[in-house]
């Protein structure tokens, strides 16, 4: 039995799986209240990103773009940045916080970012804005580089090294910082918080993404994480980044800066990532478990119980998306007795070899397991359609749909974007809940495939 | 003057002249905004790039081709998937996206070499595939790699293989304008007249600028097929690259999107001396007036096949779009599209379906557009030129419109503040084009505007005095409140099948035989 860990070999994407770092940056920046980012570059950068993130969540973002037209592109654009701070100070009042988020083609020309935020700070905010609180953050993310899942590690970089700052005391809360997550994930972190009696600053507080559609017309979609939380993240008793490659390098960061006790992974998915997680909360703030998630762990576990080895054991399951995610959702098949034959991370780090995560399901996978970094949807299909994988269910997003589709495989949908489902940014995939969700998600379209292919579907009869 | 300054763009002197509202007696000489200059940076604008209208919009719906992005991933990823062309071949062109994955090492030293690698890979992976677009990225264009270059010597190690290069960077323009017109000329240039084609009747044309958004090009097609007529290509929508090569060979070049896709036409016609026919696809009126005016072009025998045609859609599908227009009437809708259907549509949605229009608005759509779109306007329309968030907030809030036509993020913007929105680019339940298709948009329309559920989006439990008691509410006690039930005829309501585009594929035509060429003997 063996689990390799490898890059994919051809030099190319057929059907990519994850997109370029400024997306990555931009799904960060509309956690904090108050921030409108610009990012600089073409204007489908933005345009494009702001529909992806409709298509996931069904609400609408604003972002700004400093429309990069060809004599800028030509001649240089930093003045583009310029015009774009004051248009959107201006009309905006409200915003504060003003990432600006680097492209492949402002990299190449070579645009000066920080000195553009320099000439601005001494120029336009110190005499149009000398009454207003405006932070302008450089984010560089070339899409060259990385994907979005560095991309989104950068601009969390930047948040936390623009804001952090030690003041005399302790703030008694504890750093949450999340990762890629969905609103649901955040609803239910906060949950497990408050179950735990712990004050957290959560990086980013997302779960009004979802917002309602009121009478008075007064709701949007933004995060609340605001420029106070992010400041206060060098006063805190301790910090737990829970994935390593969306938010570990902030964590680090703080850690190394401040000299905060810092906890990096695991990704709470599954029920003993979930333990560890709770326990580590524990040790970072000398809170106990409380008994109320020793019954909620067991209605989950009981949950799970009722269908692992019926239903999930020896099934074969191919996973790809977000390092943290695909790892996480590894290790929860691993629990549930299936296997997980093939697991596809879209980009290409040198710690992914070395993860301990990966090396642990290394050395005790009873199967064969193949681990292919720099991964596009191409390596999934063309191993089920012309090399003889076999699998009985598909984890990812919304992007391989096809796959599911033309090879009559189930799929659980699970990652960014979701947009062929309803409302799955709603349910968490962390925590105990998040576990029995995925579960009874995996076990449902299992179970609507036996009824689909007459496969054994009267077995159901009297389940 | 005509031109309307909006409160949240007051300080903004670059848009004073962008905005119009058409005064009493007004025509387009006093009222026209400016179209396609550079964005002011930092308005939250809703334009896109010209690499997305080169590749996105215009290259990818052609459906038996490699459609390959020199650049990094990001370009590819996210604009895949995010509209509805489908095809007859199993959406591949929906299914499949090539992107070279420039990383950083190319950008430094070059990408050519990893580019041909990709080319090969590609065509090993799809065997059956043997034809190629080749879009250039913001990247790839700033690194300055000879993409024609390397596709020429592709083509001479890979007989049978054919590529096409479109060097459309995003910056390349002002929006995805700039995209369409490069793509355009680009495939004039290279491409056109590298194929001959087979022809089948006496009337041949190509059908230019339609997508098959949800099938809106089979709709079409099927009509000029069963008037004798020949589609030699369609530019691009459900189209096969070869019979694009072979665009020359039309008698009659027909125009549906002139903002996409006119500089093809006019180049057509000045190379080839082919005529150019603006028609437009949608609303009974235009389509029966547009039906014949191709006819015309072609002889007798086609125009009583047209009326025909013409007798038998209207006989059908006209009392159930009566239905719809009776409930319509005076509702005010916004027309917010991209660019062309703001004047395909402004005054045929009001004379048939009674609604009101009354913005329009376009991304990208240039002076001539606007021309065009608010000749077509009734007094008080107001018109905007690449408009931005707060603008379109400001015009809904003015005009309280009953219903937005724009797209899918727009839309959730306008479903915040309770005004419901129908995707005029990707359509909700469409094909909109052709008869049936009407009543369909018609069918939408109502469903979006009298949908009990944003009827419910409007109470506040906390404070209104709201009626209890009752399970639900239908779409006609909304829209027919006390009108008995035997008044309502919901027989006339849309008894059209769900899908109304599969069943046309593979369908058999007869074609009047084409007249035996002067050079054959030859």
């Amino acid at each position: 039995m063996s689990c390799e860990v490898k890059s994919k070999e051809r030099a190319g994407i057929i059907n990519p799986m994850v997109t370029c770092q400024p997306a990555g940056a931009q799904y960060a920046s509309i956690g904090i209240e108050d921030c409108t980012a610009i990012v600089h570059g073409g204007q489908g950068c933005v345009m494009f990103v702001r529909l992806l993130f409709s298509q996931h969540l069904n609400e609408n973002f604003d972002i700004a773009s400093s429309s990069l037209h060809e004599d800028a592109a030509v001649l240089g654009a930093v003045h583009r940045v310029e015009g774009a701070v004051d248009v959107l100070l201006e009309r905006y009042p409200h915003v504060k916080v003003v990432p600006i988020i680097t492209t492949c083609s402002t990299e190449i020309i070579g645009d000066d970012v920080e000195g553009v935020v320099r000439k601005l700070k001494k120029g336009l905010l110190a005499t149009k804005y000398a009454d207003r609180e405006v932070h302008l953050i450089p984010v560089h993310t070339p899409s060259f580089k990385g994907s979005q899942t560095s991309g989104y590690d950068a601009a969390v970089t930047a948040f936390v090294k623009h804001f952090a700052t030690k003041t005399e005391e302790c703030n008694g809360k504890l750093n949450l910082i999340t990762g890629w997550v969905d609103p649901g994930d955040v609803k239910e972190l906060k949950h497990l918080l408050k179950m735990m009696d712990v004050d957290a600053t959560v990086l980013f507080e997302i779960e009004n993404f979802d917002s309602p559609l009121m009478p008075d017309k007064s709701a949007v979609s933004h995060g609340n994480t605001t420029i106070e939380d992010m400041q206060g993240t060098a006063n805190a008793i301790g910090t737990i980044a829970l994935n390593k490659y969306e938010g570990g390098k902030a964590a680090e960061y703080l850690r190394d800066k401040f000299e905060i006790p810092t906890i990096i992974g695991p990704t709470p998915i599954g029920i003993r990532n979930t333990d560890t997680f709770l326990k580590n909360i524990s040790k970072l703030t000398g809170k106990p478990i409380p008994e109320a998630l020793v019954r909620e762990r067991g209605k989950a576990v009981d949950a799970l119980q009722d269908l692992a080895h019926m239903f999930f054991a020896d099934k074969k399951v191919a996973i790809y998306g977000h390092p943290d995610l695909a790892i996480g959702l590894a290790e929860f098949c691993l629990d549930l007795s299936m296997k997980p034959v093939l697991l596809l991370i879209g980009d290409e780090n040198p710690n992914y070899a070395k993860d301990p995560r990966l090396l642990a399901i290394k050395e005790h996978a009873e199967f064969d397991m193949e681990v292919i970094t720099n991964a596009d949807l191409w390596e999934l299909e063309d191993r089920i359609k012309n090399r003889g994988l076999e699998v009985d269910l598909i984890l990812g997003h919304s992007k391989g749909r096809f796959i599911p589709i033309d090879n009559n495989i189930p799929m659980v949908r699970v990652g960014f974007p979701v947009y062929d489902r309803a409302g799955y940014y709603r349910h968490p995939k962390v925590g105990y809940n998040g576990a029995v969700w995925l579960a009874e998600e995996m076990a449902n379209v299992l179970f609507t495939d036996m009824e689909y292919k007459k496969d054994r579907e009267w077995i159901l009869a009297m389940w | 003057m005509p031109y309307h300054t909006f409160k949240c763009s007051e300080m903004l002197p670059d848009r004073e002249k962008h905005a119009v509202i058409k005064g009493p007696g007004e025509d387009i000489t006093s009222a026209l905004p400016l179209g396609n200059l550079n964005t002011v940076p930092g308005t939250i604008t809703e334009r896109g790039c010209a690499y997305c209208g080169a590749k996105h919009v215009i290259g990818t719906p052609m459906k038996d081709v490699i459609h390959m992005s020199h650049g990094p991933m990001g370009c590819t990823y996210d604009t895949w998937q995010t509209k509805r062309y489908i095809s007859d071949n199993d959406n591949f062109q929906l299914k499949y996206t090539f992107a070279t994955d420039m990383k950083e090492k190319h950008v430094v030293f070059g990408a050519e070499k990893m580019l041909k690698q990709n080319i090969h890979e590609a065509f090993d992976a799809f065997p059956e595939i043997n034809r190629m677009t080749l879009y250039q990225t913001c990247a790839s264009a700033l690194i300055g790699d000879d993409m024609d270059a390397i596709a020429k010597q592709i083509m001479k190690e890979r007989p049978g293989v054919d590529i096409f290069v479109c060097n459309a960077p995003g910056f390349g323009g002002t929006s995805q304008t700039g995209g369409h017109h490069k793509i355009n000329i680009a495939w004039i240039n290279n491409k056109v007249g590298t194929v001959e084609p087979e022809i089948k009747s006496k009337y041949t044309i190509n059908y230019v600028g339609d997508y098959n958004i949800q099938g809106d090009c089979e709709i079409m097609t099927d009509y000029f097929n069963r008037m004798g007529i020949q589609v030699i290509s369609m530019f691009t929508g459900n189209g096969s690259y070869d019979d694009l090569r072979a665009m020359h060979r039309a008698d009659l070049n027909v125009l549906e999107c002139a903002r996409s896709a006119e500089y093809i036409c006019n180049e057509l016609r000045t190379r080839y001396g082919t005529p150019r026919l603006d028609i437009d696809g949608f609303g009974f009126d235009l389509l029966a007036e547009s039906l014949m005016k191709v006819a015309m072009f072609f002889g007798d025998d086609c125009v009583e096949k047209a009326k025909a045609i013409i007798d038998e859609e209207v006989a059908r599908w006209k009392p159930e779009l009566d239905w719809y227009a009776k409930r319509l009437k005076g509702k005010k809708i916004c027309l917010w599209p991209g660019g062309s259907k703001l004047w395909h549509w402004a005054h045929v949605i009001e004379e048939e379906m009674g609604v009101k229009v009354v913005s329009v608005y376009s991304k990208f759509g240039h002076q001539g557009d606007f021309e065009k779109g608010i000749a077509r306007c009734s007094e008080g329309a107001l018109a905007i030129d690449d408009p931005n968030e707060l603008e379109a907030l400001e015009a809904m809030e003015m005009l309280k419109p009953d219903c937005i036509l724009t797209g899918m993020r727009p839309g959730e913007v306008a479903k915040k503040i309770r005004i419901p929105y129908l995707n005029i680019h990707a359509y909700h339940n469409g094909p909109y084009k052709g008869f049936e298709g009407w009543v369909r948009l018609a069918r939408d329309l109502y469903n979006a505007i009298y949908s009990p559920v944003m009827n419910l989006a409007a109470i506040d439990i906390s404070k209104d005095d709201f009626e209890t008691g009752k399970g639900f509410m239908t779409r006609t006690m909304l829209s027919d409140p006390g009108v008995p039930r035997e008044e309502l005829h919901t027989e006339n309501m849309y008894t059209g099948k769900m899908d109304i585009v599969t069943h046309l594929r593979g369908k058999e035509y007869d074609f009047p035989a084409p007249e035996p060429k002067a050079d054959a003997a030859v």
